[in-house]
C-alpha cells in the first residue's frame, strides 16, 4: 500500500553529523502517526526536510504521489501539507484573526479573491480550535495553549490534507495538555492525516494510531503503540537519552 | 471584521479629503508669499519619493538607504534622452520610469538572498556607484554640472501661473500616487507585504511565496520613484546630480518617512510637508527678526533635534500618533461581535 507520504532513504548531514540517516517512513491516509525519539533524534530535521526549510543530501519525499524532494515551503503547504511549529510564530500586531487570514490568501498575485469564503474559512478555523472569542485580540494576549491553538488554526486554515504536529505539548501544563489534545481528537474525528512529533510517548499514546520511532536519524521500531512503548531497543535508546526520557513509556 | 472606531474612520477618510481640498486651493491662499508654493511643490515631489520608499521599507521591512538611487535612474533616463534624442517627455517619462524598475529588478533579485543590515548597505552603495558613474561619464551625463534645457513640465510663459501649473502638476501626481499606493496596501498584496515584515517564515509557512512579493514591493516601490524622478528633473527642466542622486536625499525621505509614520502611505506626505516645509519655516522665522537672525545657521540643526524629539515621542509617526491619541479621548463605540 503507499502512503499519503512517502519518505525513501532519506539522509541529511550536517558537516560530520548526520542527522538522519537512510530513513524510510510511510503515513497512511486518515492515520495519526505518531513520531518519536529522544533529544536530538533526528524529528525536527525530518519535518524540516518534508517542508522545503532544508533541502536532504539523498532520498525521495513523494506526497500523493508526487515527488516534492526539495520544493521549498510555500509550494510544499500548497501541494497540501501544514506544519504546526513547536515555536509560535505568529504576527504580533496582527488579530488572531488576521493571523488565520494569511494562510486563507492565495499566492497568485492578481487572483480573484472571495473575501467572504475567505472570513467563512477563518472563523472555521478559529472555532475548530476553540478560539471564536480571541479573534479581535493580539497572539500577545493569548495564554500559551492558545498560542499553540492559533498555530494549529493557520496550518488548518491552508487548508491541508496532511498535518504535521512539531511538539505540541511542549512546555505545557497537565491541564494545557489536555485542551491541546481535544483539539488533536477533534481533528482525528474530521479524518484528517497527521503525524505528530513528540519526545514525550506517554502524551502520545492515546492520541496515535501508530508510532514510529527513530534514534540517531535512523528507524529504531515501528507499530502500534503498546508494542512499541515494550520494546526493549526503544526502552534502551530512552534510556540512554537521559533525563526527559524518564517520561517515556 | 475590521473593526475601528467609527469617528475614526470618517477622520481616516476626511483628514485626507480635507488635505486635498486644502491643497488645492492652497496657491490662491499664497498669493502674496510666491515662494511657498514653491516650497510645497517641492513637498509634493518629496512626498511621492517618501511613499515609495514606504511601500518597500514601511510594508515589506526591507529597509533602503538608497532610494535616491531609483530617483536618479528615472531622472537621467529620462533627461537624456530629452536632450540628445530629443524625444518628447510623453516618451522619456515612461521611458525613465521603466529603467528604474528594470534596476528595481536588477537589485531585487541578489537583495533577496540579503537581509538587515547587509542589505541595507548594499542599497545605501548603490547612489554612490551610480553618482561616480556620472562623474566618470561626465561627457555624456554632464558631470556635476548636468545637463540644462530639458522640456518643461508646463509651456506656460507667465512666471506666477507657471509656478501655479507645476504646483498643480506635483499635487496631482501625489494624489495619484497615494491612492494607487493606498489601494495595494490595503489589498490582500498589501496585507502580504506586511505579514512579510513580521515574520517572512510564518507568511512562508501560509504557502505564500515571499520570494515573488519581495520584488513585487521592488517592482512598485521603484516605479513609484522612477515616475516621480524622471518628472522631477522636467519640473527642474535640468538634471542637476545634487537633485536626484544624493545620499541626503534618501535619508532626507526616510525621514519623512519615519516621522510621518512608516507603513501608513499618508504617513509619508504628513511626514514630508512637515520636512520640507518645516525647514523653510525655522529660516523664515530667523529672517524675521534681528534678534533670531542667529537661527539661519541653525535652521538644520534646530530641524533635526525636532525630529529626534519627534522620533523619541511619537515613535510611531505623526499621523499613527495622532489617531492614537484620538482613540484615548474619543469614546470607542463597543465592537460588534466577530460572529
Amino acid at each position: 500500500m503507499t502512503g499519503i507520504l512517502e519518505l525513501e532513504r532519506l539522509r541529511k548531514s550536517f558537516g560530520g553529523l548526520v542527522a538522519v540517516n537512510g530513513l524510510s517512513l510511510s503515513v497512511a491516509e486518515g492515520e495519526i502517526l505518531g513520531f518519536i525519539g529522544p533529544n536530538g533524534a533526528g524529528k525536527t530535521t525530518v519535518f524540516n526536510l518534508i517542508m522545503g526549510s532544508l533541502r536532504p543530501d539523498a532520498g525521495r519525499i513523494t506526497f500523493q504521489g508526487k515527488d516534492i524532494t526539495g520544493w521549498r515551503t510555500y509550494r510544499v503547504v500548497n501541494a497540501g501539507i501544514a506544519r504546526v511549529f513547536q515555536l509560535s510564530r505568529y504576527l504580533k500586531h496582527k488579530t488572531v484573526f488576521e493571523n488565520i487570514e494569511i494562510s486563507t490568501i492565495s499566492n497568485k498575485i492578481f487572483a480573484r479573491e472571495d473575501r467572504r469564503a475567505r472570513e467563512e474559512r477563518v472563523l472555521e478555523a478559529g472555532e475548530l480550535v476553540g478560539l471564536e472569542e480571541d479573534l479581535q485580540k493580539k497572539p500577545s494576549a493569548l495564554p500559551h495553549a492558545s498560542l499553540r491553538r492559533l498555530e494549529i488554526a493557520k496550518a488548518i486554515a491552508t487548508g491541508p490534507k496532511l498535518l504535521l504536529l512539531d511538539e505540541p505539548f511542549a512546555g505545557l501544563s497537565a491541564q494545557e495538555v489536555e485542551e491541546v489534545s481535544v483539539v488533536i481528537d477533534k481533528l482525528r474525528r474530521e479524518g484528517r492525516t497527521i503525524v505528530l512529533v513528540d519526545h514525550n510517548m506517554r502524551g502520545l499514546m492515546r492520541l496515535v494510531d501508530r508510532v514510529v520511532v527513530i534514534s540517531f536519524g535512523e528507524k529504531l521500531a515501528e507499530g502500534l503503540p503498546e508494542e512499541v512503548a515494550h520494546d526493549p531497543r526503544v526502552q534502551e535508546a530512552y534510556l540512554a537519552g537521559g533525563r526527559d526520557n524518564d517520561e517515556a513509556a | 471584521m475590521r473593526e475601528r472606531a467609527g469617528y475614526l474612520r470618517y477622520i481616516g477618510y476626511l483628514f485626507p479629503a480635507g488635505t486635498v481640498a486644502l491643497l488645492a486651493i492652497a496657491p490662491y491662499l499664497l498669493v502674496h508669499r510666491p515662494s511657498w508654493i514653491t516650497i510645497l511643490t517641492l513637498a509634493n515631489f518629496f512626498a511621492v519619493f517618501a511613499m515609495s520608499w514606504d511601500i518597500l521599507s514601511g510594508y515589506t521591512g526591507q529597509i533602503s538607504f538608497g532610494h535616491s538611487f531609483f530617483i536618479g535612474a528615472a531622472g537621467y533616463t529620462s533627461a537624456l534622452l530629452n536632450v540628445y534624442l530629443h524625444w518628447p517627455i510623453w516618451i522619456t517619462i515612461p521611458l525613465g520610469t521603466a529603467a528604474a524598475v528594470i534596476m528595481g529588478l536588477l537589485v531585487a533579485v541578489p537583495a533577496l538572498r540579503l537581509r538587515g543590515p547587509y542589505f541595507s548597505l548594499v542599497t545605501l552603495i548603490l547612489p554612490v556607484v551610480a553618482l561616480k558613474l556620472v562623474l566618470i561619464l561626465s561627457k555624456f551625463t554632464g558631470g556635476e554640472l548636468g545637463k540644462s534645457g530639458l522640456t518643461p513640465l508646463s509651456s506656460v510663459t507667465s512666471f506666477f501661473a507657471h509656478q501655479r501649473a507645476l504646483y498643480f502638476d506635483s499635487l496631482g501626481l501625489m494624489v495619484l500616487v497615494a491612492i494607487f499606493l493606498t489601494l495595494i496596501a490595503r489589498s490582500k498584496v498589501g496585507k502580504i507585504f506586511e505579514a512579510i515584515r513580521e515574520s517572512e517564515e510564518a507568511v512562508e509557512a501560509a504557502g505564500i511565496n515571499t520570494a515573488k512579493y519581495k520584488i513585487l514591493a521592488f517592482i512598485i516601490s521603484s516605479f513609484v520613484a522612477g515616475l516621480g524622478g524622471a518628472i522631477y528633473v522636467h519640473y527642474w527642466e535640468s538634471l542637476i546630480p545634487s537633485t536626484i542622486l544624493p545620499l541626503t536625499l534618501s535619508v532626507g525621505l526616510i525621514i519623512a518617512a519615519v516621522v510621518g509614520g512608516m507603513g501608513t502611505i499618508i504617513g509619508p506626505i504628513v511626514g514630508s510637508y512637515f520636512f520640507i516645509a518645516g525647514q523653510e519655516y525655522v529660516k523664515e522665522v530667523a529672517r524675521s527678526s534681528s534678534s533670531l537672525k542667529f537661527l539661519e545657521r541653525w535652521d538644520v540643526l534646530i530641524f533635526l533635534v525636532i525630529l529626534i524629539l519627534l522620533i523619541f515621542f511619537a515613535r510611531r509617526g505623526l499621523l499613527p500618533s495622532l489617531y492614537a491619541l484620538l482613540r484615548r479621548f474619543l469614546p470607542t463605540p463597543t465592537p460588534k461581535r466577530s460572529k
